[in-house]
């Protein structure tokens, strides 16, 4: 059980020696002083059970934030990057793949934009000459996953799993969709 | 030249935008699938067993921009066709479609063809 002391300023300073020793035998002393600004004597020891209290809370918190749906936390950098990258795909033109290739739709530019604004784990992003944005997934399996975005309210999903056979299917092309999809490709 | 390509004969090909050369690189450092995407099939140049760097200058004569290469025998593995499409400027031209009627490869075919690919220029230690 902790117990603890209120004692004034001027107890303290005639008794300083004494309240530590009761401070260092794992009592709590608490100084009241004007306005609140009161100040709290307690040991080392005692300092450091709190501070792995206030450690543990910490890391906890840490952790939640860079786990399952906080992982936007974590991929922020990788959004600000993608969204860079799709400006200089929205600027390809006519012809960029030295075969005719069309420029991507602006309204194709703008789609990517909000999807990419509301994944929750970043894809890598790349061109086609289909007029269409690819989104490369990999997972810690080596699995690979794209998601081909056209104009399309339809989505087509390729995955090649490490180890087993491909396939593919066909999903609603909207950010809800897609980070189920996705989630369901980390696991 | 004829149109037979041996299964170790490689294939070149250079990959657009040449402006923005990370555009189609991934983080592993493997070329993405995307870039095997083209309606029209996929041009290349036939190495013919050349010395890598005469094809290199030949290329870089014609654009700016990485050149990645693969084995006939890749394509041979995934059912792609290459068509020796020789023109005037440039004896060695040729294109990979996925199958006699369609010239675009499907997508197993490019990510197939993109875990294969390696970059020679520019020289990755470069």
């Amino acid at each position: 059980m902790i117990i603890v002391l209120i004692a004034k300023q001027i107890e303290i300073r005639n008794n300083i020696k004494a309240y530590f020793d009761t401070a260092y035998d794992g009592e709590i002393i608490i100084v009241p002083r004007k306005h609140g600004r009161n100040i709290v004597i307690l040991s080392e020891n005692e300092y450091m059970k709190l501070n792995k209290q206030h450690l543990q809370t910490y890391y906890s918190k840490l952790h939640e934030a860079t786990t399952g749906l906080d992982k936007t936390v974590v991929d922020a950098d990788a959004r600000a990057e993608n969204l860079k990258k799709l400006e200089e795909i929205g600027n390809l033109k006519d012809n960029w793949n030295g075969n005719g290739a069309p420029g991507l739709p602006p309204a194709l530019i703008k789609k990517t934009r909000a999807l990419i604004k509301a994944l929750k784990i970043q894809p890598e992003i790349f061109p086609t000459a289909l007029e269409t944005i690819q989104l490369e997934f990999d997972n810690s399996n080596n699995d690979h996953m794209e998601i081909e975005i056209g104009m399309s309210d339809k989505a087509e999903v390729f995955v090649a799993p490490y180890d087993d056979s491909e396939y593919f299917e066909t999903i609603r092309s909207t950010a809800a969709s897609i980070n189920e999809r996705v989630e369901d490709f980390y696991g | 030249m004829d149109d037979y390509f041996a299964l170790d004969e490689l294939l070149y090909r250079a990959v657009y935008p040449p402006e923005i050369a990370s555009m189609f690189w991934r983080k592993n450092g493997k070329v993405s699938s995307a870039a095997f995407a083209d309606p029209k099939g996929l041009s290349v140049d036939r190495g013919y067993f050349r010395d890598e760097k005469d094809v290199i200058d030949s290329m870089t004569r014609r654009f700016t921009g990485s050149i990645i290469t693969i084995f006939a025998g890749d394509c041979a593995s995934i059912q792609a066709i290459i068509r020796y499409l020789p023109s005037k400027s440039n004896p060695y031209h040729s294109e990979i479609h996925g199958s006699e009627h369609e010239p675009l490869l499907s997508k197993p075919q490019r990510f197939y063809l993109s875990e294969r690919a390696w970059q020679v220029f520019p020289s990755v230690d470069q």
